[in-house]
């Protein structure tokens, strides 16, 4: 009961930092200018630019979602998938049952350790002796280790994981806020961490939930200074132990060190305090400085690689950035630190310089308290955290970041080779309203440049993309979305487990090859036939079951209800000579009209047997060709189905 | 013939028909001969194997007349001696023996097609497994922001065109080596190399038709080229006979994830599909707990290693001039054992190359003694060889890369002599 009480109080909790955020975050309604899409200019019915729209900033259009766009007003429609918060009941009732999605970061420890820690703790408590590897006993050993976590009510990671994974599927399929959606799958890949590096993994989820996701449509300084203060962005770039360098801060540290420790310790005399002194400098000798999130926040976070950064300005911005790390979290993170921590008590951390936020830590006697200066700005000597939040600022605001974000936006939405002039225009729009990131993509929208015909439909989709505008184009039901999961993994996008810290390449020409194409198409087959148990589509249904009355006429009707708004021509020209096959209906007409033999059966008065038997065969007959006419039509509709989403054209988005 | 009856039911035909006779051309002439014809001549073929958790070098290649491993490693020392109560060390040169499990290595080192390099790791002393794999695989030890991994770019750099088969990693996902633009395959069965319609093989054939003529007429380049290239691949895979595959010369591969992967490649080898660059992972090496000796988890490793090279060696024996293998580790372990007869994350480890290219039967690298004050911050044998001076020179060797700058950019050191010139 009392862990319930806790974790319901948490989410209270979380409602009202929610709350807190959301009201800080810039709500594009309160924009004065009004947007208006140049569509007509390019070229474009209001249909068509309905499509693109959909296209672009949902994952993929779902039957008759067009007319309700157009019916909303293209702007209109954009705007308040801008502002978001659109009710998503639907989206919620098929994820009650995902209570991990809740967790505080020191919940989800709790409750889903990592095996190394169930087994480290089963040893220290005892439960299985310290050397216990042995094969002969391990199997005694599981079942203790076993019967341990359920009795401290462990689960499996896994667990966490899937319902992770499925969320984000699901989210994506059935969410009314499609553009949060699709915003959150881009910056989450712009600030990738990965599953890959089991360190990190558990707070991913928590990472994704309140690093990223609260701050798609906001502020670009807002969303980077969460990501930096996230303990997966912290563990997942080794920032979490990047400490000073003892040969830039801490001569004057020995010394005081080794008189503190003689002060405590009466028996120890002046070599011994240096022994030890010295001994403890070697271990921190190999932590110092860690160069990597200081990097990479530079070259992929914001300025990018050639936006005029040098080797010196990455080691001053890690120096500037020792000491940020997470707090201690128990069995898992930061025991070390954690006595320090209780040593000083927690109301007087703030007055030592430490920062205490939640997960993160600023740990004061890790920082680097010498001058810095990174791209020519003089950083004040002792600011502490301070001097770390300033980096950042002054990092989400460069000229060079606006162009590195703009550009990777345009690719993104745009073209995989977007126009100069659009990526200014943006770039332009992004310093002025000082990154705000709803401005941006107005801007990007009220461009010619995007509606441009060579840009419609240039992008190919991703395999996650794909997956998700099949099932929604088909109106699936997607009760196990794991399956989806394995399949977009099959076509080469292992979402959350992308190792590089550069995140997935948004370019066709890294989605297509010849294996994950292959599979591409087998995707097709099987989410349009009845292989994939978990993922049901309704094929009638979709075409308010009418049945089409021809091969061909399914071939247009399906094509069309997929593929909406789009010239389908080609499509539809290149597969209708395999509907002319001239022997076709012979063939057909043999299969299906094998009948069988008469069933023998003792007869009595022949002639009423005869009307009997003549009814009751076309009573049977009747009923077995419309069987046989739904399995052919459902099996036909499969086919054809599967082929279009297995289509060069349905790649396109 | 119920499902060719099943089928034309279906009604599947009347949509997808085939003009000619039912039976698509491509699957006609794949089956008049038994090898497909190869476009691609006879290209060198590297195979990597990553060992992935840190393999214990000091164990599979010991230097077993330093009395400092004895001492450190009171329960994991193996001797070379040979008494009744213990599988001795295989002693390769009088200082290094090999261990039991690696047995299998013991006729190519001795004829001189397998080198060991001992003391190879990363410049970066990183000792996490996700850090130390990254840098290894990507290449680049001090930036993990490297998009691609180095042997996308080998492949990048081959300097003729390639087949669809030309990278292929036989592993679930694309392994971090193989990240990047230029093609490659990852892929945990051949089997699944395949238009998959369940239960009616023509129904597939016929798909795969129209699939074929779709993407033939792509308006993107990109689609067309691929879906050119796929159902080349498609057709190349469709003769081979995954099941009833029978290796050469009595090779037995184990029934392991290595073993199964390098059978697989051993097949690609044999049908000519102009595979150049291979990808295999054998798991299980970050022995912290019970490490064991001759049969203990770390023994259990090494026997699976090298009987599914040794196997894939023999299977091959007719491409040996044409093959190099070779296996890589993110770093070593500990040179004392820990409290729970196991070893912990280190820095310098060995690694295996396999060829008749290969500078055999010598154990390069440098291994010191392995005193306290030797080792690298006092406790791990130190890296004495950057495992891109290794990685690049058979690269070179082999494979005509000479791009170094290219393959591993920023590296400007000096290779060891392991390939013969």
């Amino acid at each position: 009961m009392k862990s319930r009480f806790i974790i319901i109080s948490k989410i209270v909790s979380l409602f009202v930092v929610g709350f807190i955020i959301i009201s800080f975050v810039y709500h594009p309604a309160t924009r004065t200018t009004v947007f208006r899409f140049p569509y007509k200019e390019a070229g474009l019915t209001e249909r068509q630019a309905a499509a693109h729209l959909l296209s672009r900033f949902s994952f993929g259009a779902t039957p008759g979602q067009i007319d309700e766009v157009v019916k909303t007003g293209l702007e209109n429609w954009f705007q308040k998938q801008l502002i978001g918060g659109i009710p998503d009941d639907s989206l919620q009732a098929r994820t009650l049952e995902y209570d991990a999605l809740k967790m505080t970061n020191t919940e989800a420890n709790e409750v889903f350790p990592r095996p190394i820690q169930i087994l480290k703790m089963a040893r220290e408590n005892g439960i299985i002796p310290k050397d216990s590897a042995n094969d002969v006993d391990r199997k005694i050993y599981k079942k203790k280790i076993a019967q341990y976590a359920r009795e401290k009510k462990y689960r499996r990671q896994s667990e966490f994981f899937h319902q992770f994974i499925n969320y984000k599927i699901l989210r994506a399929t059935y969410s009314n806020n499609q553009l949060h959606e699709v915003l959150t799958d881009f910056w989450f890949n712009h600030f990738n961490v990965s599953f890959t590096k089991k360190d990190c993994a558990l707070f991913i989820p928590a990472y994704e939930r309140d690093a990223i996701r609260p701050f798609v449509t906001g502020k670009f300084e807002d969303m980077l200074l969460a990501t930096a203060k996230s303990p997966a962005m912290l563990l997942y770039l080794d920032n979490f132990n990047s400490v000073a360098n003892s040969d830039e801060n801490r001569m004057g540290d020995e010394e005081r060190m080794k008189r503190r420790l003689m002060r405590m310790n009466a028996s120890m005399d002046d070599t011994a305090a240096t022994a030890m002194v010295q001994k403890l400098a070697n271990r921190k000798k190999n932590q110092g400085l860690n160069e990597n999130y200081a990097r990479e926040v530079m070259e992929l976070h914001t300025l990018g690689v050639n936006g005029g950064y040098t080797q010196a300005d990455v080691t001053q911005a890690a120096r500037i950035l020792t000491g940020w790390t997470l707090y201690p979290i128990e069995n898992s993170y930061g025991s070390g630190i954690k006595k320090l921590l209780d040593k000083i008590g927690e109301d007087r951390l703030s007055d030592q310089g430490f920062v205490h936020d939640g997960d993160f830590l600023f740990a004061m006697n890790r920082h680097d308290t010498k001058a810095k200066t990174v791209l020519g700005k003089q950083f004040a000597s002792n600011a502490g955290y301070q001097e770390g939040v300033e980096l950042l600022k002054m990092l989400a605001h460069h000229k060079s970041t606006a162009n590195f974000i703009c550009r990777k936006l345009a690719v993104h939405f745009v073209s995989d080779n977007p126009a100069q002039s659009l990526v200014e225009k943006m770039e332009k729009s992004f310093l002025q309203h000082e990154g705000n990131i709803s401005e941006v993509l107005i801007t990007m929208v009220s461009s010619p440049e995007f509606w441009n015909k060579n840009v419609i439909r240039e992008k190919t989709k991703s395999p996650f993309e794909l997956a998700i505008s099949a099932v929604r184009a088909l109106k699936a039901d997607v009760q196990q979305p794991y399956l989806l999961f394995g399949w977009i993994d099959k076509m080469g996008q292992k979402i959350y487990h992308y190792q590089a810290p550069t995140g997935f390449p948004d370019k066709a020409q890294y989605w297509i090859n010849t294996g994950a194409l292959l599979n591409r198409m087998n995707f097709g087959l099987a989410v349009a036939s009845k292989q994939m148990r978990g993922v049901q589509t309704n094929l009638l249904g979709l075409n308010n079951f009418h049945e089409p009355e021809s091969a061909e006429e399914a071939l247009i009707t399906y094509s069309k209800l997929l593929m909406p708004e789009r010239n389908l021509d080609q499509t539809i020209k290149r597969l209708t000579p395999l509907l002319t096959e001239p022997q076709l209906d012979k063939k057909v007409e043999q299969a299906a009209g094998k009948k069988n033999s008469a069933s023998v059966s003792i007869v009595s008065d022949k002639e009423e047997l005869m009307v009997e038997e003549a009814m009751k065969e076309d009573k049977e007959d009747l009923a077995k060709k419309t069987k046989q006419n739904e399995i052919s039509t459902e099996n036909m509709l499969a086919q054809v189905v599967g082929i279009i989403i297995g289509s060069p054209e349905f790649q396109r988005k | 013939m119920s499902s060719r009856r099943g089928f034309l039911k279906s009604g599947a035909l009347a949509v997808f028909g085939v003009s000619v006779g039912g039976v698509p051309a491509f699957i006609a002439r794949a089956a008049s001969k038994e090898k497909i014809s190869s476009p691609y001549k006879k290209n060198k073929i590297l195979v990597c194997i990553f060992q992935r958790g840190a393999m214990d070098g000091l164990m599979a290649v010991a230097p077993f007349t330093d009395a400092y491993l004895k001492i450190a490693r009171p329960s994991l020392f193996m001797s070379a001696a040979k008494d009744a109560r213990t599988t001795p060390l295989i002693d390769l040169d009088g200082r290094f023996g090999l261990h039991p499990g690696l047995r299998s290595f013991e006729q190519a080192f001795r004829n001189k097609q397998m080198a060991i390099v001992h003391g190879i790791g990363s410049p970066n002393n990183s000792r996490s497994h996700f850090d130390a794999q990254d840098y290894m695989e990507s290449g680049t030890p001090f930036n993990k922001g490297t998009d691609s991994g180095w042997l996308n770019r080998a492949s990048g750099l081959l300097g003729h065109d390639g087949s669809p088969f030309r990278s292929v990693s036989l592993t679930n996902s694309m392994p971090r080596s193989f990240y990047g633009y230029n093609t490659s395959i990852a892929i945990s069965n051949l089997q699944d190399f395949a238009l998959q319609l369940k239960g009616n093989p023509m129904a597939a054939n016929i798909t795969a038709k129209s699939f074929e003529d779709l993407y033939d007429q792509a308006s993107s380049d990109l689609l067309k080229e691929t879906g050119k290239e796929t159902f080349s691949a498609v057709k190349m895979l469709d003769k081979m006979d995954t099941r009833n595959y029978q290796p050469a010369n009595g090779a037995v591969y184990p029934q392991s994830p290595l073993g199964n992967a390098l059978r697989q490649i051993a097949q690609l080898v044999k049908m000519d599909v102009g595979l150049e660059i291979g990808f295999a992972e054998s798991g299980g090496w970050d022995t912290h707990y019970n490490q064991g000796t001759e049969m203990g988890s770390f023994g259990r490793n090494a026997l699976d290693l090298s009987n599914s090279i040794t196997a894939f060696w023999t299977d091959l024996s007719s491409y040996q001039d044409e093959l190099t293998v070779m296996t890589m580790t993110e770093f070593g372990r500990t040179v004392k054992q820990n409290g729970s007869g196991g070893t912990d994350h280190g820095r310098g480890s060995c690694n295996f190359i396999l060829g008749n290219d290969v500078k055999g039967g010598i154990i390069h690298g440098s291994v010191g003694s392995l005193a306290t004050e030797n080792l690298e911050d006092g406790r791990d044998l130190p890296v004495t060889t950057d495992f891109r001076a290794v990685f690049s020179e058979v690269a070179d060797n082999h494979l005509k890369i000479k791009n170094d700058a290219v393959l591993f950019p920023g590296w400007e050191g000096k290779k060891i002599g392991v390939m013969r010139t």
